[in-house]
C-alpha cells in the first residue's frame, strides 16, 4: 500500500515536471535591434525548417517516382527562404499530418506550417497565422455507381472526412442549411478515407476540393457542390511575432508582384 | 505561466466544458473492453484446453489461430474487419469490429496462457482421474483446471490490461471509443495537450486497479502454492 502511495506521488511530480517544462513562456523581452530574435534565430541556423504535407498532390506531394517533394506549397516554402535567409534553397521541408502540425510548431521542430492549413478563429488562440495565400472550398467525392448526384442525396448518409480538418463542421452546418441528416466519421488520414469508401463504410469522402483531385479516379467522381469557403494560411508559433510580419509581407508582395498567381496557374490551381 | 504554449489555462477550461464527448469516448472504451475480454476468456480457455488434450487435429487448429493472431499486427487485423470484410458482403458495426479485433487477438494469447497453466499440472492428475473413470472434459472441469487456476490468473491479468490499451486502435477506423474522441477533439481545435494528458490519465484509472489486483493474485498465489 505504502509503495502505492510513492508511486502515485512521483507519477504526479513527474507531470507537473512535463507540464512545467512544455508551457514555458514564448515570450522573449523585446529587443530594440533591428533583427527580431524568432528571425535572427532562423539566420544563425542558416535554415529555415518548414512543415509541409507529403501527401496532398499539387500542393505537397512526394512523388513515388522520384522521391522529389514538389508543389504550390514547396515553391512558397522556397520564396520565404529566399526572403529570409537569401538564398531559395536553404529549406529543410519536413513532413507533416493534420495531427502532427500543432505540436511540431510548439516545440520549435518547424519555424512554419505551409500545410492545406485552414484558418479558423479557435486555431488563431494557439497560433499565429498568416494572411490567406490560397481559397478553397469543401466538395465531395462519391462512387460513380451510388448515384449520389448532389450534397441533398446524402441524406441519411455517412460520409468521412480527415480528423483535423475544419470538414466536419462545414458538412454539419451545410446539412442543417439544406434540412437533411447526415453522419460524419473520422479518419486520420486520406487513403483510410479512401479505403473506407472503397469498402462502403462511407459513402462519401469530404475534404477540399483540391485535395480531393489527388483521390479521383476512374470509378469516382466530384460533386459540383462547393461550400464553406477555406482560407489556407502559414502557422508559426505564438510569439513568432517578427517572424509573422515577415511572411506576411512576403505574402502581399507576391501578391502584387503576381508569383503568386504563377504559382498558381503553374500547378494548375484555380 | 498558463497563458500560452500546448497546456495553456483556456485549453483546460474548452476541454472540461466538452467533458461529454469524452466521456462518451469512455463508456465505449469501457464496454468493448468488457465485452471483447469475455470473448478473449472464452475463445482462450476452449483453445487452450483442445492445446493441451489428444485430439491430433484438435491440437492443429489451435495451432493455426495461436500462430497466426500472435505474428500479425492488431491494427492490420482490425483494418481488414473493417474495409476488408465488406468487400466479401460483410458489414459489422464498428462495435462488433472492435470487439472481435481486441477479443480474438487476445483470445490468442489467453490460449496460451491456459494451455501453460494445464502443462504445468502433473500429468499424474489427468491419468489418475481417467483411472477413475472421469472423461477429458470432466477431468479438466473437475480436476485440472482449478489446480491450474492459480498459475492462470497473475497472466490473465496481465492480458486484461493490454487488451483495454489495444482497444484504442478502434480510433483508426473511427470506432468513437476513448483515444477517436481525444483525436478528434484535439485534432480540430488543435488543443492537444489537456486532451491526450486527461484521455491518458483515463485509461490509466482503468488499468492501474487491474495490474495491482493483479500482484495481489500472484502473492496470494506464492503464499498458498
Amino acid at each position: 500500500m505504502k509503495n502505492l502511495k510513492f508511486l502515485f506521488l512521483g507519477f504526479i511530480v513527474l507531470l507537473g515536471f512535463v507540464i512545467a517544462g512544455c508551457s514555458q513562456q514564448a515570450q522573449k523581452p523585446q529587443e530594440s535591434s533591428a533583427v527580431p530574435p524568432d528571425i535572427k534565430a532562423i539566420k544563425d541556423r542558416g535554415v529555415l525548417n518548414v512543415g509541409v504535407k507529403y501527401d496532398v498532390p499539387k500542393f505537397g506531394y512526394k512523388d513515388p517516382k522520384t522521391g522529389k517533394v514538389e508543389g504550390f506549397e514547396i515553391d512558397i516554402a522556397h520564396e520565404m527562404a529566399k526572403k529570409i535567409l537569401g538564398n531559395p534553397d536553404k529549406v529543410n521541408l519536413i513532413a507533416v499530418t493534420p495531427k502532427t502540425r500543432g505540436p511540431l510548431l510548439d516545440n520549435g521542430e518547424v519555424d512554419m506550417v505551409i500545410a492545406t492549413f485552414t484558418i479558423t478563429p479557435e486555431r488563431e488562440k494557439s497560433f499565429n497565422f498568416s494572411i490567406p495565400y490560397f481559397t478553397d472550398g469543401v466538395a465531395l467525392l462519391v462512387k460513380k455507381d451510388s448515384g449520389i448526384k448532389s450534397f441533398t442525396d446524402l441524406n441519411g448518409k455517412t460520409v468521412g472526412v480527415a480528423q483535423s480538418a475544419t470538414t466536419k463542421g462545414a458538412i454539419e452546418a451545410e446539412a442543417k442549411a439544406k434540412g437533411i441528416k447526415v453522419n460524419v466519421l473520422e479518419f486520420a488520414s486520406y487513403p483510410e478515407i479512401k479505403a473506407a469508401l472503397e469498402s462502403g463504410r462511407v459513402q462519401a469522402f469530404s475534404t477540399d476540393g483540391a485535395i480531393l483531385y489527388g483521390y479521383l479516379d476512374d470509378s469516382t467522381t466530384i460533386l459540383p457542390d462547393r461550400f464553406a469557403p477555406q482560407n489556407y494560411g502559414i502557422a508559426m508559433k505564438k510569439g513568432n511575432d517578427g517572424l509573422l510580419k515577415l511572411v506576411n509581407s512576403t505574402l502581399e508582395e507576391m501578391q502584387k508582384d503576381g508569383t503568386l498567381q504563377k504559382l498558381k496557374e503553374k500547378w494548375g490551381l484555380k | 505561466m498558463f497563458d500560452t504554449g500546448p497546456f495553456a489555462l483556456f485549453k483546460w477550461e474548452k476541454l472540461f466544458s466538452d467533458w461529454r464527448i469524452f466521456a462518451e469516448g469512455f463508456v465505449t472504451t469501457i464496454s468493448v473492453s468488457f465485452l471483447g475480454l469475455l470473448l478473449a476468456l472464452v475463445l482462450g480457455l476452449i483453445f487452450g484446453v483442445l492445446a493441451t488434450s489428444q485430439f491430433r487435429s484438435a491440437k492443429i487448429i489451435n495451432r493455426i489461430y495461436v500462430e497466426f493472431i500472435q505474428n500479425t499486427p492488431l491494427v492490420i487485423q482490425v483494418f481488414f474487419l473493417y474495409n476488408g470484410l465488406p468487400h466479401l458482403d460483410i458489414v459489422l458495426p464498428v462495435f462488433a469490429v472492435g470487439v472481435i479485433g481486441v477479443g480474438v487477438y487476445h483470445g490468442a494469447y489467453i490460449a496460451e496462457v491456459v494451455r501453460a497453466g494445464i502443462q504445468a499440472i502433473h500429468r499424474g492428475q489427468l491419468e489418475a482421474a481417467y483411472s477413475q473413470g472421469f472423461t477429458f472434459w470432466q477431468a479438466m472441469r473437475y480436476i485440472i483446471l482449478p489446480q491450474a487456476k492459480i498459475i492462470i490468473f497473475p497472466p490473465l491479468t496481465n492480458q486484461a490490461v493490454s487488451l483495454i490499451k489495444n482497444t484504442s486502435v478502434m480510433a483508426m477506423v473511427a470506432g468513437g471509443d476513448l483515444m477517436y474522441h481525444a483525436d478528434s477533439w484535439s485534432s480540430n481545435n488543435l488543443y492537444y495537450g489537456p486532451a491526450y494528458i486527461v484521455v491518458g490519465l483515463l485509461y490509466l484509472s482503468l488499468c492501474l486497479p487491474l495490474a495491482r489486483f493483479a500482484d495481489y493474485l500472484e502473492r496470494k498465489a506464492k503464499m498458498n502454492p
